[in-house]
């Protein structure tokens, strides 16, 4: 087929298309007055119930942590620094997130392609920074539950061995999860593994569609 | 303040250049109901931006970008993709007595099922390229360099050629 025949055929497609395609200036009218619910507008709003479940789920930690300062003892002292750090961490995530929503939902469109589709994947993969952080939190579960009146004066050496070996092991894990789930990584079998199970499909797709908008604005 | 005091403006803009949002749309996302929600996310990204239009560009360079920005990243997260899209249904844009489907000769069809298998940025510069833009225009709208949008837009139409002569 002759390259002029892909445009002719085009224009003759679109020709009664053009001719026949009418608006709806009723609903042209609600959209720019913001009453109808965009497919954007949905989106946030499904962020933002994952929002509002992670504000309650902090506010128990908070009250939980507030109590156990209020009625301190010396031996809450493990709780007391588990539960804070758990606290900080998950603060920290969420305030990462709602910034970076924010800036999605303020990126201005009118921008070239490439350069907006850059920011808005750079963006999107900054969740993958979020759950890399999110991991740090792994120690402070296995030592929320000890108590200064029991551990270690109380307990056997094979607790304390038990105990140790515990916290080292989710110590480790966090630090290498923390390591290496980077987007260089993400090509790695595991890393895809892990951040489909933690529902982030669309971040592998990011992840392509970076490297294939590397590749794009090369000249070959 | 352009948004506040003009919205007859935007109005008569969006109807000048509905085409645009619908081929754009029609190009993307093969759903009618997806693309609908489409259409409507292109014309709130537009309202959006209507503030900040810069005159120096034509209003179909600034529909354009926002249409194909909105557009790649809603293909994104579409879930399903069909390969050949469906009449428009009712919705903010809609083809009145015109059944599109029906009345699409097999060539036709067959330039858009290849076009929707083309990656995402390659499609936007072949739609800009049917639509018979200057090579300076696409560039401006990609964000390439108009040497990049002449070996590409080269590289496109010979994997084109080549799928129509496989058929």
């Amino acid at each position: 087929m002759e390259e002029t025949n892909f445009v002719l055929l085009w224009k003759e497609h679109y020709e009664k298309i053009d001719q026949s395609l009418a608006i709806n200036r009723q609903l042209l009218k609600e959209v720019i007055s913001q009453k109808t619910e965009s497919a954007i507008q949905s989106f946030i709003r499904f962020k933002v119930r994952g929002i509002t479940a992670a504000v309650i789920y902090l506010s128990l930690l908070g009250i939980v942590l507030f109590y156990a300062i209020a009625h301190y003892s010396s031996s809450g002292n493990y709780f007391i620094l588990s539960i804070g750090a758990i606290f900080l961490i998950n603060v920290k995530a969420l305030y990462d997130y709602i910034k970076h929503l924010v800036w999605t939902n303020n990126i201005d469109y009118n921008g070239s392609i490439t350069e907006i589709q850059q920011q808005l994947t750079k963006l999107q993969l900054s969740v993958l920074r979020h759950s890399r952080f999110m991991v740090l939190q792994f120690p402070f579960w296995t030592t929320f539950y000890l108590s200064g009146k029991w551990f270690p004066h109380s307990v056997s050496w094979g607790y304390i061995i038990f105990q140790f070996l515990l916290t080292a092991s989710f110590t480790f894990l966090a630090y290498w999860l923390y390591k290496n789930q980077t987007m260089e990584n993400a090509n790695k079998k595991w890393v895809k593994t892990f951040i489909e199970g933690s529902g982030g499909k669309s971040i592998l797709k990011a992840i392509a569609f970076y490297k294939e908008l590397e590749t794009f604005k090369q000249v070959s | 303040m352009t948004k506040i005091l003009n919205p007859d403006l935007f109005l008569s803009v969006i109807e000048t250049n509905k085409g645009i949002i619908y081929k754009v749309a029609n190009s993307y996302c093969k759903d009618p109901e997806d693309r609908q929600d489409l259409v409507q996310e292109i014309v709130l990204k537009l309202w959006k931006s209507f503030d900040s239009y810069d005159e120096q560009f034509k209003h179909s360079t600034w529909i354009y970008r926002i249409a194909l920005n909105t557009a790649i990243s809603f293909y994104r997260k579409e879930k399903s993709r069909k390969e050949i899209a469906e009449p428009f249904s009712e919705g903010l844009l809609y083809t009145a007595d015109f059944e599109n489907n029906k009345q699409t000769e097999e060539s036709s069809f067959f330039l858009h099922q290849f076009i929707a298998e083309l990656k995402e940025l390659d499609k936007a510069l072949m739609l800009l390229y049917l639509e018979e833009k200057s090579h300076k225009e696409m560039a401006e709208i990609i964000g390439i360099t108009e040497t990049n949008v002449a070996t590409k837009i080269g590289r496109i139409k010979t994997i084109l050629k080549y799928k129509f002569s496989q058929l």
